[in-house]
């Protein structure tokens, strides 16, 4: 296996607060990764500099071997990598429709592209009903699906995706899953952050406990379930002056 | 008299030409937040360019214009505004501003101040009839003019991928480029499509006027403004929307207001605009995403 | 106690005795000087007017030139002789042809009028921010061009108004100047315009706190009127020829790059604003007129209008690379005030 994402040392901060300090870890070709932890730990902002959107004041990041930290925005996707920010960004005013194409921007193939937008119409009637309508009327779910299609279509090398459950039930929080299942069963790399870390630990290869800036715990997500280290770092009661 | 055709016909006319300038400034404030100033500047250079080449064919002159217009355009764009694209809307307007100043300054400095006169299209100064009356050509091709380049630019923005990026761009920029959008590309063809707006305004309202001078834009470059605030700045259907409002609303007052207060007709359609921000702040047609990034 | 004021009214100070240096030194200069240092001081009162609201608030405004131009208009109307009143303007209502006020109530009335202007259009303005109170503004400083320059009764239009008493003199000017300054001065001190200035870093947090932004806004855009229409008066009793031209879009520029260059968050930096750009324009006059460079032989030459041009690029050049101005929007020895906290 290929190291695809490695991240060394990385600094993060937002004038005096500092958000990341000194996160060191790995994404594997192929892997499924979660990275996981409380409101305020610095899961967001990896992701964001990653993607291009925040500076690091420090460390590397290499991707494919290449230094990415600080690149312009519009490169990241170009080099493989897709961003599902947190929030559901569709393009409100824009079709369903449309909110797809845009995901293929930097695609040429154009009938390989219109082939998969059918795919996620077959694989979410709702999107095809509405294909024709904003994408600012759908439901949070639907929302969320259509944003994560919308990112695969860029046929990315990664896939990273910021809380893709946050505020939806139970039942589509699965269906959000089984989909990030399929996109890896097509050789697509995934990075998700979640807060939701039993979710993240079912549904992951290996985990990474991020609190206050920096990676508390790693490993296997099988062997982290239930070991008692693994809430004592998530909520942080191994760091000095926690309340013991 | 003026009949009803007439009246409609001159709202028409001049609610089109408001509409194209509103458009051109409507592209670049939905793409970048900037209320750009010096959109009246690429329509006083247009046309002088018109008179620099009357005498000859009306294709080179208008092509030249077009030339000069989108080239103004994205220097202007290059040199002063993105170096300020991540300051907040007042700078990049008061920079605006200054580069508005500037270009009437060096048009008056290199050309002097003394209007001169041009007739760019002799052809359409005849008048046709409708029925009983009798209508200027030229405001019947304005009109048709204004037609078809608006939905051209519908036809662009609706039906071109390029068009989909700059509608995207308009409502998200950041999320737009995380999906490969070109920042750069999406706002330097903003800016060259408003150079394409503004020259053709300038050949119909040159026409018009029958003269141009440093400062032939800056009316045009004001009542376009409030045409975009009365339909949303940043929303596209509003500043077209706006700009024939714009026009009828003139039209009518000219023609139905007492001679005496004839001469204020701008200073009430100024203060309509005053009034219609107080009943709807965002314009008619708040534009989407607006709010957090102003 | 004594120490502690001294500290807290120093930027004041500073900025008072540059001001009466600078008229001091044009009372022994050669007239031509002498009324440059008049209109420049004349300025001072129309930018500092400008930024008591731009300053404080943080909301772009272009209309201070239409409140120079009603308060210039008024005044006049009220003071001018009744004869080249009646000559130039033969239409004017009976009681207003008749006025002949003193001439120093010229200003103020003028003034006072623009203030009344301003509560009243303000209030709609002032609830908007960013470039739709920017949009606004402007199109004010256009309605008064529009108003002013057809109402032919009241203004003579397009015609220049003739036979203003022309009483405004280096020290007059000097005494308005000082006024506007202390009165800018003086009101940047109090928890209004504190509650403004909080409210132009986070409009929304200020609101969520209890202040009322709008009516804030509307006390600095009044203040502020009311000083720019006392500069207008002072422009027209100094030149004794009103033109409503001169109230149009050059001045608004003017103003403007004055208050940016100088750093429109500080009173310093309308003050020093207005003097660079008046020392700039002086010399690039005389660079119009021609400066012959001494033992060369050579004069120095450009044509009519190089002046604006320059003007132009300056505003440019300071917006891209200095967009806080000259002061950066300090106060002059603003860091004593400071330390006593």
């Amino acid at each position: 296996m290929t190291v695809l994402l490695a991240i060394d040392d990385l600094a993060v901060s937002y004038g005096r607060i500092a958000a990341l300090r000194g996160v060191s870890l790995h994404v594997d070709s192929g892997e499924i990764v979660a990275i996981v932890g409380p409101n305020g730990a610095g899961k967001s902002t990896l992701l964001s500099c990653i993607a291009g959107l925040v500076r690091p004041a420090g460390g590397t990041v290499l991707f494919r071997g290449d230094p990415i930290a600080g690149q312009a925005l519009e490169r990241t996707v170009r080099r493989g990598i897709a961003l599902v920010p947190e929030g559901r960004h569709v393009f409100a005013g824009l079709t369903v429709l449309e909110n797809l194409r845009l995901g293929a921007t930097i695609r040429t193939d154009r009938a390989k592209v219109a082939e998969e937008i059918d795919t996620y119409m077959d694989l979410f009637p709702i999107l095809s009903e509405r294909r024709h309508t904003p994408a600012g009327t759908l439901s949070g779910g639907e929302q969320q699906m259509l944003v994560i299609a919308r990112g695969v279509l860029s046929s990315p090398t990664l896939l990273m995706l910021d809380e893709p459950s946050l505020g939806l039930a139970p039942k589509i929080t699965d269906q959000v899953y089984d989909l990030i299942e399929q996109v890896r069963a097509r050789g697509v790399t995934v990075l998700v952050v979640e807060q939701n870390a039993d979710r993240a630990l079912r549904s992951s290869d290996r985990t990474y406990v991020l609190n206050t800036g920096a990676v508390r715990l790693a490993g296997a997500s099988a062997d982290l379930r239930g070991r008692a280290d693994f809430e004592a770092a998530y909520f942080g009661l191994d760091l000095p002056g926690a309340g013991a | 008299m003026n009949s009803a055709v007439q009246i409609a016909v001159d709202a028409l006319s001049l609610g089109g030409l408001y509409a194209l300038t509103a458009l051109g400034i409507g592209l670049i404030f939905s793409v970048m937040r900037l209320a750009n100033f010096a959109h009246a500047e690429l329509v006083t250079c247009s046309a002088y360019v018109l008179f620099a080449l009357s005498g000859h064919p009306l294709v080179m002159a208008f092509s030249g214009a077009v030339l000069v217009a989108v080239l103004l355009a994205v220097i202007t764009e290059r040199i002063a505004f993105r170096p300020l694209r991540r300051a907040d809307p007042t700078t990049m307007m008061i920079a605006s501003f200054a580069v508005s100043m500037l270009i009437q300054k060096l048009l008056i400095f290199g050309l002097g101040s003394r209007p001169k006169s041009l007739d760019p299209v002799p052809f359409l100064s005849q008048a046709v009839s409708i029925g009983p009356t009798q209508v200027s050509l030229l405001k019947l091709v304005t009109i048709g003019v204004c037609a078809v380049l608006l939905l051209a630019l519908t036809l662009f923005l609706k039906r071109t991928s390029f068009g989909l990026q700059m509608r995207a761009a308009a409502e998200n920029f950041t999320m737009a480029q995380l999906t490969g959008v070109r920042a750069n590309a999406v706002i330097v063809v903003a800016f060259a499509l408003s150079g394409v707006l503004a020259a053709v305004v300038a050949l119909l309202f040159a026409a018009q006027s029958g003269f141009v001078q440093p400062r032939l834009g800056v009316p045009l470059m004001i009542t376009a403004f409030v045409a975009t605030v009365i339909g949303g700045m940043g929303s596209l259907p509003g500043a077209v929307i706006g700009g024939l409002l714009v026009g009828i609303v003139t039209t009518l007052l000219q023609a139905y207001l007492p001679p005496d207060l004839r001469p204020f007709r701008e200073a009430f359609l100024f203060a309509l605009v005053i009034l219609a921000l107080l009943v709807r702040p965002n314009g008619l047609f708040p534009a989407r995403g607006l709010k957090e990034r102003i | 106690m004594m120490g502690a004021l001294f500290q807290r009214i120093a930027p004041l100070l500073a900025l008072l005795a540059l001001i009466v240096a600078i008229t001091l030194l044009a009372g022994i200069a050669d007239t031509v000087t002498a009324r440059r240092v008049i209109l420049f001081l004349v300025n001072v009162v129309c930018v500092v007017g400008l930024y008591v609201f731009m300053g404080n608030s943080g909301v772009l405004n272009f209309s201070s030139v239409g409140f120079m131009a009603i308060g210039a208009y008024v005044a006049a109307l009220l003071t001018m002789p009744t004869g080249p009143k009646g000559m130039f303007l033969p239409d004017l209502p009976s009681w207003l042809a008749a006025a002949e006020l003193p001439a120093l109530a010229g200003p103020f009335l003028g003034g006072f009028f623009c203030a009344v202007v301003a509560v009243v259009v303000g209030m709609p303005i002032m609830r908007l921010s960013g470039i739709a109170a920017a949009i606004a503004t402007f199109s004010l400083m256009f309605i008064c061009y529009i108003v002013l320059g057809n109402w032919t009764s009241m203004t003579g239009g397009q015609i220049s108004l003739m036979g203003l008493k022309a009483y405004v003199g280096l020290w007059t000017a000097c005494a308005f100047a000082v006024g506007a300054v202390v009165v800018a001065f003086a009101y940047q001190e109090t928890r209004w315009a504190l509650a403004l200035r909080a409210s132009r870093e986070d409009a929304v947090a200020a609101q969520a706190s209890g202040i009322r932004v709008a009516r804030l806004r509307l006390g600095a855009f009044t203040l502020g009127a009311f000083l720019c229409g006392v500069g207008g008066a002072l422009y027209g009793h100094f030149q004794g020829t009103l033109r409503v031209e001169s109230f149009y879009l050059d001045p608004t520029f003017l103003l403007v790059t004055m208050l940016v260059v100088g750093g429109m968050r500080s009173l310093t930096g309308a003050v020093v604003g207005c003097l660079v750009i008046s020392l700039l324009t002086e010399i690039l006059r005389l660079v119009e007129v021609g400066i012959p460079l001494p033992g060369t032989g050579v004069t120095l030459t450009a044509a009519a209008g190089f002046g604006d041009v320059v003007l132009a690029v300056l505003m440019l050049v300071i917006l891209l690379f200095r967009p806080d101005g000259i002061t950066g929007g300090r106060e002059i020895l603003g860091h004593l005030a400071r330390r006593s906290g």
